[in-house]
């Protein structure tokens, strides 16, 4: 109805893509954010609510909404499904104790239905730790080979302390986002 | 931002080119040099006196919006008692919601200045508001199922539950079982490691009983889960330490980073460039660090580290929403606290 189709085309027209990132505490996705964004990251504190961070990217505008994952919290990724293009899941590929748990929240935010539309990039972070899983490893505990069909997603190793594969993860994101979204003009 | 920037679109999947790659390194670089000359909008500046009076007038706003809010819902519970034609009651509903969206995005915008114990109310605000209205749209359309959303509704997928569920019964393939390095399962011993000249990267403690632990040297990431009646001395760590479970401990470490969830009477010395956090913690207390061994400084200046900042006392706790102190955690009395210890490398193993 009117205004949902009038917020898609003002969108359209800014080239603008909203981009969820979540994932257990920890995990490393503030300090991603402010890396890609060529802030600094020596001084986070984990997130109490929520971050939100407009940078350009390409042509585009992205406006990432980093979700604090602590366990009190995460009851509150919820309000920030709708509308989503983009869905960022940071794994933390050093904490092996804890892969059960991530997957189980991943799993279970891929069974909503208001983010059944947005392409989905799984960052491994934490490469750079001696000890973390491979991006495959992680492939595979996650079980991302059984994912639903329809979705497109993409699972990249990242350190968010040396920026290794980042840009590969979001230039994945954002192209994929672009390729359903803008190019259907 | 664009007119600098090579876009590098068209490139951007599979190749792992190396070329490719310096290309993104560098610029990654550039973008990381530029902000840096002009961070200045951190979000987590604290206060001036510019951003008390805009967290002031957020909360004059967003009271306001939180009580019209919160009277239409009461109007139109009242309304439909009244039996109110079913179309009505719907644009209302969906009034409602959208008043509700918009406060969020009130908060939203103004989340970056806000003290985080304003965000996390407000928060909590919106999320017991969208609950009143689907409790209310429960009671008004109790038949079929109402949606807020018409993004949702209009988008069904052809009935995949079914499938999702099926997949979800045939079970993953196991963890990849994985020795990370660690102390486990000991009891009344003393464990002694030293980091200095491995490559050790992430360090577990785990399902100790009466045992104290010394770890002297830097490593990235340190875990401790299930620990009972310990003692844990650690040199600093250069990334985060996580804690799970423990009880009746005394701990010093030293890290970017600590996250302590459900500990109960244990007392942290804690030395940390961010602020610890709390989550279903009771009996626990805080005093800043005060260990020593052989070389502890070098290490400290390593990690960047060697500063007290003083965040030791500055807990939040995630399970507390107001802005008084948390029963949960304290200061511990500067009587009651341990003077420095020092530990040394004898034994180690
Ligand atoms: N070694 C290493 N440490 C990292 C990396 N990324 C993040 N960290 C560290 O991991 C800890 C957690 O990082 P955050 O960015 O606060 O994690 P988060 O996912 O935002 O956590 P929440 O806000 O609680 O959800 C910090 O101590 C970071 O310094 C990485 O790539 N390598
Ligand atoms: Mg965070």
């Amino acid at each position: 109805m009117g205004l949902l189709s009038i917020i898609r085309k003002i969108k359209k027209k800014e080239k603008e893509m909203r981009i969820l990132m979540v994932g257990l505490d920890n995990s490393g996705k503030t300090t991603i954010v402010l890396k890609i964004n060529g802030e600094d990251t020596s001084v986070i504190s984990p997130t109490l609510g929520f971050n939100i961070k407009t940078i350009s990217y390409q042509k585009y505008t992205l406006n990432i909404w980093d979700v604090g994952g602590q366990k009190t919290i995460r009851s509150y990724w919820r309000n920030y499904f709708e509308q989503t293009d983009g869905l960022i899941w940071v794994v933390d590929s050093s904490d092996l104790r804890r892969l059960d748990d991530c997957k189980m929240e991943l799993d279970n935010l891929l069974k909503e239905e208001r983010l059944a539309g947005s392409s989905l990039l799984i960052l491994a972070n934490k490469q750079d730790i001696q000890g973390a899983l491979t991006p495959e490893e992680i492939g595979k505990v996650l079980n991302l080979e059984s994912m639903d069909k329809s979705r497109h997603w993409k699972i990249v190793g990242c350190s968010a302390y040396t920026g290794e594969g980042l840009l590969e993860g979001f230039d994945w994101l954002v192209q994929d986002i672009a390729s359903r979204i803008y190019m259907l003009d | 931002m664009e007119d600098d920037e090579p876009s590098h679109e068209g490139f951007a999947t599979e190749t792992l080119d190396p070329a490719l790659q310096k290309k993104h390194h560098d610029m990654l670089e550039r973008l990381s040099a530029r902000h840096q000359s002009l961070k200045s909008d951190s979000h987590d500046s604290s206060f001036s006196s510019s951003t008390l009076d805009s967290t002031s007038s957020f909360l004059s706003r967003f009271a306001d919006s939180k009580r019209s809010v919160e009277s239409r819902i009461a109007e139109s519970r009242l309304a439909s008692s009244s039996s109110a034609d079913s179309s009505k009651v719907k644009s209302d509903l969906s009034d409602i919601s959208l008043a509700i969206d918009n406060l969020e995005k009130l908060l939203a915008e103004n989340s970056y200045f806000l003290p985080s114990y304003e965000v996390r109310s407000s928060l909590k605000a919106v999320s017991d508001l969208k609950q009143s209205l689907e409790i209310l749209s429960g009671e008004l359309i109790p038949k079929k199922k109402f949606s807020f959303k018409s993004k949702s509704s209009s988008r069904k997928p052809e009935s995949k539950p079914a499938e999702i569920q099926k997949l979800n019964v045939i079970s993953p393939p196991k963890l990849p079982v994985r020795d990370s390095p660690g102390f486990r399962n000991k009891h009344g011993e003393t464990l002694v490691k030293s980091f200095k000249g491995s490559s050790i990267g992430e360090f577990t403690l785990s399902d100790l009983d009466s045992c104290q632990v010394k770890l002297m040297g830097t490593v990235n990431a340190l875990f401790l889960h299930r620990l009972r009646n310990c003692s844990v001395y650690t040199g600093p760590v250069i990334g985060s330490i996580l804690i799970d479970d423990v009880e009746d401990c005394v701990l010093v470490l030293a890290s970017h980073q600590i996250r302590i969830h459900c500990a109960r009477k244990s007392d942290f010395y804690l030395r940390v460039r961010s602020r610890p956090i709390v989550e279903d913690c009771n009996g626990v207390r805080f005093a800043p660090y005060c260990l020593d061994y052989e070389g502890i400084e070098e290490d400290l200046k390593t990690a960047g580290l060697e500063e007290e900042t003083g965040n030791w006392a500055n807990v939040d706790d995630f399970l507390w929403l107001r802005a008084v102190q948390s029963p949960n955690w304290s200061v511990l009395p500067e009587e009651d606290r341990v003077s420095s210890v020092s530990i040394s490398g004898d034994g180690d193993y």
